[in-house]
């Protein structure tokens, strides 16, 4: 609070020092939604320049990083928006290492097999580019309550949005995203084969 | 029976959250439905996928402080040179309309020539020997000056008989 006062009052170094302590955190929360540095860092940075002149409105009734976290939501949501929608993903645009990642996921022995890191590159690929294919709100619900698992209350306050939204919206974009998901295996003759293995 | 589906099921919450119970009843479906089973399947792998891309996270480059804090000043310079320029408009068209103002009025003053209407008022008033002044101050003098009514009724039935002979 004291150092929102600070910044409020024109104090540089005290706007500098909410920024380094809250810019991992803002930086962690875009990269859910944007799989590229140059994207992260405009989300990050149109999010600090909004907390500086929305200062007045941060009362300190909350902490800090949850008012950051709300306009964070917000800037992404909104940069989601302003991002042009890909259409339906389909297999012939899966590079060889994403049809290998699904082909090895689908197993039920899975779950010790997609640590590796390189994996978990092209799975992030993946996942980013079956996203693109879903609205903002959905990829909004999809990463704060299935990645980041948070509680429904959670992302209440996050998102503004009511309780009954934040669950009907998860509800439906997790069927759209298995859909989309489903297409992709249903077209792929040999991840099916192995998935009925 | 559709009813028995496991499709709601596993749309209502994370694959990674379901219960063992709800997990068991899947297994129990899937074996025997062929629709339910990739659902199931691709659930799965949905779910992995969000894992796999909340795990990863860029960290902010050295300089993104001192890129915010330039931006910042930047924005704050521009809005001032913003509101200077704004009063700078405001006081030139407000000085322009003046300058066109008295402009229009030394035109009017001394180019145009005076319009016929005023000289022929000019005029009208200098044949009428009695000003304002003169009827409300004298009064008097005016009364002797006037005519008499017999004098005019006889000039006109003179002017009247004249022109029946």
């Amino acid at each position: 609070m004291e150092l929102a006062r600070s910044a409020r009052a024109g104090d540089e170094s005290a706007f500098e020092e909410i920024m380094r302590r809250y810019s991992p955190r803002v930086f962690r929360f875009a990269s859910r939604f944007f799989r590229q540095r140059s994207l992260v860092e405009e989300a990050a940075q149109e999010v600090f320049l909004k907390a500086f002149t929305e200062l007045d409105s941060f009362e300190g009734r909350g902490s800090m990083e949850g008012w950051l976290t709300r306009i964070t939501t917000n800037t992404c949501l909104n940069l989601l928006r302003s991002a042009k929608r890909r259409p339906e993903l389909t297999v012939s645009d899966l590079t060889e290492d994403e049809t290998t990642w699904l082909d090895s996921n689908l197993g039920q022995a899975a779950n010790e097999r997609h640590k590796a890191s390189e994996r978990s590159l092209v799975a992030a690929d993946l996942t980013g580019r079956v996203l693109q294919t879903l609205s903002p709100d959905d990829q909004l619900v999809l990463m704060l309550v299935d990645g980041e698992e948070n509680s429904v209350k959670d992302v209440v306050k996050m998102t503004g949005w009511s309780e009954s939204k934040v669950k009907v919206q998860a509800f439906r974009a997790r069927r759209r995203m298995r859909q989309a998901v489903e297409k992709l295996l249903a077209r792929k003759p040999s991840a099916t084969a192995k998935a009925q293995r | 029976m559709r009813d028995n589906h496991i499709i709601n099921l596993i749309d209502e919450t994370s694959f990674e959250s379901l219960s063992d119970t709800d997990l068991e009843t899947i297994r129990s479906h899937v074996a025997e439905c062929e629709s339910c089973e990739s659902a199931s399947a691709a659930a799965r792998v949905a779910s992995l996928m969000l894992k796999e891309r909340t795990a990863e996270a860029f960290e902010p480059s050295p300089f993104f402080q001192t890129r915010v804090l330039a931006h910042l000043r930047e924005s704050q310079t521009a809005n001032e040179t913003w509101g200077w320029s704004r009063i700078w408009r405001a006081a030139g068209a407000l000085a322009s309309s003046m300058v066109a103002t008295v402009a229009a009025l030394a035109v009017l003053t001394f180019v145009i020539p005076e319009a016929p209407y005023s000289s022929e008022l000019e005029s009208a008033s200098a044949r009428n020997i009695y000003s304002a002044e003169e009827v409300i101050l004298n009064p008097s003098e005016l009364i002797e000056e006037q005519v008499s009514d017999d004098y005019v009724l006889s000039t006109l039935y003179d002017v009247a008989e004249d022109t029946v002979k």
